[in-house]
């Protein structure tokens, strides 16, 4: 449970709320994070920081206001002035022509199971070491730079509303680790990454390993421009997560269903939309995933089933687009998802994959992707990190950069085989505030007729 | 200076204890108000009403050639705060690469605000929100299925300290606003247009400049026309022709083709894990082909922009310098941290001071290498009618839909809102999912004609991501109408 300090306080603004009459949501976050960023092989920089912040929104008839403050909570005073605040805020503001859907916690929460008091205080001295172990060992094989970062920290969330007495809290921590392999003279890069749960849970040993495993592949074959035009690809867990997150936000939103600019907007629940091999499910019991309990109207989150073997069977709303469309808010007021991409029958093993492939590239990450086109699902992106050749089932030349420009339905209904295995791949996000998010996705996804639409003369 | 002197005199005696501790230079911002303001209409409806307030320091130090930053909330623990500073730095050294060196600098006493006659925060309520609902009204209509107007205001009063004696106070005041008009073609896809608040440069960032008609509610007319145009047209056919990007357009182009990979960072690699690296190398400063002669990239101090801010975070004064002329790669955007190491690289000197590009995002953040305002300057190739009669076949492009760039900045692919197709000499017709795509060298070295003053327009970009821990901040761009010969728009499938 939070801190009682600050609970305390929050309990009192709270009372105070009711006591004025006020529909009053508050929603706080505390984060303890740390990170290092290497440059160079070396640490480029190392950060720190411990932040408070307070949401606090308040609902009059069709009327909303909210206030949000960055600073420590250290007095009541401040809260009922971050009240007031959200309460002048909401009179002033404009009616909707909608019932807004007021905050309810459905069911009291109190989720720690995912803190690791030593992953929250991993110290920069112990990154820094096993950082040194990785870079000793490859950098003295060729005219090697190491680059990356690594964050660490604590993430709390604690919600409560004016509605009832329940209070909903969680606690947890997270890890990311990206290390950076880049030959200075061909230019070539490789990555290896990371997600932790708890301290401990990789090694630098493990990273070595995984660099060696595709070291030989670019160190001894020159970089190969492939060919405008459909291919078949096999795609590694970033990829697919990117993929997934695209399908997600083009065709799985309720707003944008409703209004008609989703792919799946033609769609009818029950229709087959992608091949039967796909499946996918915003699901906080995964264990792959950080599993976010509730959401921030005070929903408790439960499996959601988006597509069943390719059949289109929901889409999401959160509270204000379900109260605008008459809908059911699905628990999905938030912004960390738990995303599953359910696993197929394929063998475990990427060397399996890519002899089952046969001739095709491996492209494992997808960089700076977007969607051109929602509504058709079209999507681009390109190639970087460990992408390869594959030919006779062998992977025999390390991929200069190629741009997929292709439609979400097309992909998803072109699979050929999926992973019996599935990882975590850690798709955070830290630009406003810690929301440590994982998809589960298959180790490998495999899939024909996908368009190659540019091609670099380099890495 | 004006500031808690509480807090004035923690930070000096912490500064001075980071010294007796060993560190060559340690810096604080003190973030004394950091206020944000959201409004969104959403067919009318008040859909985001979102005030943020915060307060709080961050603290930079730099130990045996390693950096270590920490940042509080709790003004309570400054001297913690300088310990973790402290002890990351310490850490930090313990794997150290090019040791850094922030060079020396004479002590800068300074005070910068931006001229403003409306301080937003200072308007009520009801105020802006009668302004956003008048443009919402002039928005409705019957061939607009959707749209949204938006206004977002930012106030900061920062103080800036370091170890060499550099005392500002500055303050940051800035105004976005745009709105957007959406529909479905007839197949079934939804479009829109949209038009963003932007200037000639001058003027000032207050509310008046949002609640000027001419600024902001007199495009309410124009966009709903090309809306139903762009519902009404075909999609651009593919094929190779001359691409004509009006400011809109050529904003976000010069953003991440010129300004992404010129931040000295990511050339020196500091970037690769996240938002990639450039193609461009440290001793390439000075020679690189970057474009054609038509081509000036020019670091700007303009009055009336996000990028413009008096001083870097690290103390540094803005000042105006060229980053391609005539075509060559002439300089880069960078801080103090890390000339030193890109001179090294390149074996001389290639970048000899400080571009003041030190920026971080709140004070819970660290300062990287960020775009201030980064601006092609105008050229002599007249008007767009000029431009439009010297063109045999080519698109007129505006307005971004989609962007996506390789990690190392050299190939990428745009869309776009709206493309009027130009046959000897005159616009003939609206297209619509214009896309186009190209390599950034070859692109700028096709660029062969450059619009006047008159086609010169300021665009602010609120939300440029980067770094890690990442941030978004603010930047500007001044970008005339530019004609590129040859280039590949339009999708195959």
């Amino acid at each position: 449970m939070l801190e009682p300090r600050i609970r305390n306080l929050l309990l009192e603004a709270r009372d105070y709320a009711r006591k004025q009459g006020l529909n009053a949501e508050f929603s706080f976050h505390r984060e303890r994070s740390s990170l290092i960023r290497l440059g160079n092989s070396a640490i480029a920089l190392s950060t720190a920081e411990e932040l408070s912040r307070l949401d606090v929104s308040v609902q009059e008839g069709r009327r909303v206001g909210s206030w949000t403050l960055t600073a420590d909570i250290s007095s009541f005073d401040q809260l009922k002035e971050a009240l007031n605040r959200a309460a002048e805020n909401c009179r002033n503001s404009l009616a909707k022509d909608y019932e807004p859907i007021f905050g309810v916690v459905e069911e009291p929460v109190d989720d720690t199971a995912g803190f690791d008091p030593a992953l929250e205080t991993l110290s920069p001295v112990t990154k820094s070491e096993l950082c040194a172990r990785v870079i000793r060992h490859l950098k003295p094989r060729g005219s090697y730079d190491f680059s990356g970062s690594w964050s660490t920290g604590s993430t709390e969330m604690y919600y409560l509303t004016t509605a009832n007495d329940h209070e909903a809290y969680r606690k947890l921590t997270d890890g990311r680790l990206v290390l950076v392999l880049k030959d200075q003279v061909q230019k070539w890069e490789l990555a290896v990454e990371k997600t932790q749960k708890r301290a401990g849970e990789f090694s630098a040993e493990e990273i070595i390993a995984e660099f060696e495993t595709l070291l030989p592949i670019y160190e001894q074959n020159p970089g190969y421009k492939t060919e405008i035009g459909n291919q078949r690809v096999l795609f590694g867990p970033q990829a697919i997560a990117q993929l997934v997150s695209l399908c997600v936000w083009g065709g799985f939103f309720g707003r944008a269903y409703e209004e008609g600019r989703a792919f799946t907007s033609r769609n009818r629940f029950g229709d087959k939309i992608f091949s039967e091999m796909v499946t996918l499910t915003d699901d906080p019991s995964n264990p792959d995933v950080f599993g976010m309990p509730f959401d921030f109207n005070g929903k408790r989150r439960r499996p959601f089933l988006l597509v069943k073997n390719g059949i289109f069977t929901n889409v999401t709303y959160d509270s204000q687009t379900a109260a605008k469309y008459g809908k059911q808010p699905t628990g999905h007021d938030l912004n960390n998802w738990d995303l599953v991409f359910g696993t197929g029958t394929g063998p475990a093993d990427l060397k399996s994959a890519m002899a089952l492939a046969g001739n095709a590239l491996y492209i494992p990450h997808l960089h700076y992707v977007h969607l051109p086109d929602p509504t058709r699902g079209i999507f681009t992106g390109s190639s970087r990190f460990n992408a390869l050749l594959i030919r006779d089932g062998r992977p025999v030349a390390p991929l200069f950069s190629s741009r997929i420009t292709d439609s979400i339905p097309n992909v998803f209904n072109n699979v050929v085989a999926v992973a019996a295995r599935s990882v975590a791949q850690n798709e955070s996000s830290t630009y406003e505030r810690r929301t440590p998010e994982a998809q589960s996705v298959p180790a490998w996804l495999l899939c024909d007729q996908v368009r190659i639409s540019d091609v670099a003369d380099s890495f | 200076m004006n500031t808690s002197s509480t807090v004035e005199k923690t930070v000096r005696t912490q500064l001075k204890r980071m010294l007796e501790a060993g560190c060559s230079f340690a810096d604080v911002r003190f973030y004394d108000e950091d206020r944000t303001e959201r409004l969104v209409l959403y067919d009318g409806n008040l859909e985001v009403n979102y005030q943020r307030w915060e307060k709080g320091i961050g603290v930079r130090v730099l130990k045996n050639g390693a950096i270590g930053f920490a940042a509080t909330a709790d003004l309570n623990a400054i001297p913690e705060c300088f310990d973790r500073a402290l002890a990351n730095a310490e850490a930090a050294a313990q794997l150290l690469g090019f040791p850094k060196d922030m060079g020396s600098a004479e002590p800068v006493s300074g005070k910068y605000q931006p001229r403003f006659q409306q301080d937003p925060f200072a308007v009520p309520l009801p105020e802006k929100l009668n302004l956003l609902k008048r443009v919402d009204e002039k928005l409705r209509d019957n061939t607009v299925e959707h749209r949204m107007v938006s206004a977002h205001f930012q106030k900061r009063r920062i103080f800036y300290y370091n170890s060499e004696g550099t005392e500002i106070e500055r303050w940051v005041m800035n105004t976005f606003a745009g709105m957007t008009v959406m529909a479905r073609d007839r197949d079934g896809k939804a479009q829109r247009r949209s038009y963003e608040l932007d200037s000639d440069g001058t003027g000032s960032r207050g509310f008046e400049w949002l609640a000027n008609p001419q600024a902001f509610e007199v495009h309410t007319e124009r966009i709903k026309r090309e809306l139903s145009e762009i519902v009404a047209a075909e999609a651009l056919p593919p094929g190779r022709r001359d691409v004509i990007l009006l400011p809109g357009q050529g904003h976000l182009q010069v953003h991440e083709t010129i300004g992404h990979p010129l931040e000295l960072d990511r050339i020196l690699g500091y970037e690769l894990s996240f938002a990639g690296g450039s193609h461009v190398k440290p001793e390439m400063i000075g020679t690189l082909r970057y474009g054609s002669e038509k081509l000036n990239a020019k670091v700007m101090v303009v009055e009336n922009s996000p990028g413009t801010f008096g001083y870097d975070d690290e103390g540094t004064p803005q000042h105006e310098y060229y980053l391609i002329k005539n075509g060559i790669l002439v300089n880069v955007l960078c801080c103090r941290l890390d000339l030193a190491e890109a001179n090294a690289k390149a074996g001389r000197v290639v970048v000899s001071q400080s571009g003041a590009s030190a920026r971080a995002a709140g004070f819970y953040k660290t300062p990287i290498d960020r775009m201030t305002n980064v601006c092609i300057e105008w050229g002599s190739d007249g008007t767009l009618e000029d431009i439009i009669r010297a063109t045999e076949n080519g698109v007129i492009l505006d307005m971004p839909v989609s962007w996506s760039i390789g990690s190392n900045r050299e190939h990428f692919h745009f869309g776009c809102e709206i493309a009027w197709e130009v046959r000897d000499g005159r616009i003939t017709r609206v297209f619509k999912n214009p896309t186009y795509q190209g390599h950034t060298l070859e692109f700028y070295n096709s660029l062969d004609m450059v619009g006047d003053r008159s086609t010169w327009r300021l665009f602010q970009v609120a939300n440029c991501g980067k770094g890690e821990p990442n941030q978004i901040m603010e930047v500007g761009h001044g970008v005339p109408v530019m004609r590129f010969k040859n280039v590949l728009t339009g999708e195959g499938r």
